[in-house]
């Protein structure tokens, strides 16, 4: 039956539309869960707080638990969900720069988004850093060309690189996961309380 | 009071969604496993098979190669050897144990043209059918008999004898003018015309159908 748009059964013209509620329900419970702070986000480098990794760690796996159940009762066919290219230097490199940055800034660029949304201006000052960001990237573009396109192992899953059983990475996941949130409190009541 | 229960009870909540996650995660693994069904219901597939649409006959097949219409694709279901004796003037040889390799998916999977499967009788042809319709292919037809059937009725008529009705006289004379075109000579057509009949050169070519592309659906972060 699923996934609901390429198969017809939403048209296609409410693609946009449907993405702009969920964008603002997104930003919504972003900002409702603190995350429009960057002394929150930054503090799962510190060891203070760790609802970040909490919320997406645990958004990852209800995901994956929900999306496997329903193709196991036939509502949504997995082959045809989009899947990310993987360009495997881009992304490590890439990943090392935005991971900088998230320590420096305290944002990441969704959240620094909700930030400037309440006004926030270390959030504003973070954006226009983004831009000029961008700005270098695209005028030396021609430079980071090979490493753009380069690498690039198609739209692969860890499923598909381990070989494993989906079924059985997701009980493994959500153990690792568990096992994560368990370590992380620890190490928090270990930190020394941190008020913000 | 209840409140010290409640907040007794909310000390362990982290407890309960974490076994949740966990039992639902362990649930995925216990499931039993079975064989997804892909294709067509049942249902459809009996409803697709008594239709009357499904067959086309001989006469229909003669009409629409002497038109040339070029909305049709006849495809040979039987082995390459069969195909290289005879077949069908512009037919596709598909043998049947290739039925599902990519190279043919273009031409039985697709939208713009009619497909016709036909072997030696419609035995084969309907097997493919049957294969090619639980996958949702599109506009496929069987041959009715196959080109034994063919041989009987296009290439080589039976003279309708002298009680039989006009109908049959007719039909006898349109079928005779197609094996006309097909090559077939008559002796009182050898005395009539000097030049003897050419034995029509069966053409093989390609038609070209465009390769669907199957889009994954873009999003992201």
């Amino acid at each position: 039956m699923g996934p609901l748009i390429p198969n017809g059964i939403i048209p296609e013209e409410w693609n946009s539309i449907i993405a702009i509620i969920i964008g603002i329900f997104f930003g919504f419970i972003l900002e409702s869960s603190g995350f429009s702070s960057s002394r929150k986000l930054a503090g799962v480098f510190y060891g203070y707080d760790f609802a970040v990794l909490k919320v997406f760690f645990t958004a990852a796996l209800v995901s994956m638990i929900g999306v496997l159940y329903m193709d196991y009762l036939g509502y949504v066919d997995m082959t045809q969900l989009y899947v990310h290219p993987t360009y495997l230097w881009g992304a490590i490199i890439g990943g090392v720069v935005m991971g900088v940055g998230f320590v420096a800034g305290g944002f990441c660029p969704g959240t620094s988004l909700c930030a400037v949304a309440i006004g926030k201006i270390d959030a504003i000052v973070y954006v226009i850093g983004i831009m000029i960001g961008v700005f270098i990237f695209s005028e030396l573009f021609e430079l980071f060309e090979p490493l753009y396109n380069g690498y690039f192992y198609g739209n692969i899953t860890l499923m598909d690189t381990f070989g494993v059983n989906p079924y059985w990475f997701v009980f493994i996941f959500s153990l690792i996961a568990i096992v994560a949130f368990l370590v992380s409190d620890f190490v928090r009541k270990r930190t020394k309380k941190i008020f913000y | 009071m209840i409140n010290r229960k409640l907040a007794k009870a909310s000390s362990f909540r982290y407890m309960i969604l974490a076994c949740i996650l966990i039992l639902l995660a362990g649930g995925l693994v216990l499931l039993p496993k079975y064989q997804q069904h892909e294709g067509i219901k049942p249902q459809e597939l009996l409803g697709r098979a008594i239709s009357p649409e499904r067959y086309i006959s001989t006469d229909e097949v003669a009409s629409l190669i002497i038109n040339q219409d070029p909305s049709y694709l006849f495809i040979d279901v039987r082995d390459e050897e069969s195909y290289n004796k005879y077949s069908l003037p512009n037919a596709i040889n598909i043998p049947l144990d290739k039925l599902l390799d990519e190279d043919f998916e273009a031409y039985l999977n697709q939208d713009e043209y009619d497909v016709v499967l036909f072997s030696n009788d419609h035995f084969y042809a309907n097997e493919a059918w049957i294969i090619c319709n639980r996958l949702d292919y599109k506009n496929l037809r069987v041959l009715e008999g196959g080109l034994n059937n063919w041989f009987h009725t296009i290439i080589n008529p039976t003279k309708p004898t002298e009680n039989m009705a006009a109908t049959a006289f007719e039909l006898y004379s349109t079928r005779k003018a197609a094996s006309m075109y097909f090559g077939v000579a008559y002796p009182e057509q050898v005395k009539k015309e000097t030049v003897p009949a050419k034995k029509a050169v069966v053409k093989k070519t390609i038609v070209p159908v465009k390769k669907k592309k199957k889009m994954p659906t873009e999003g992201g972060c």
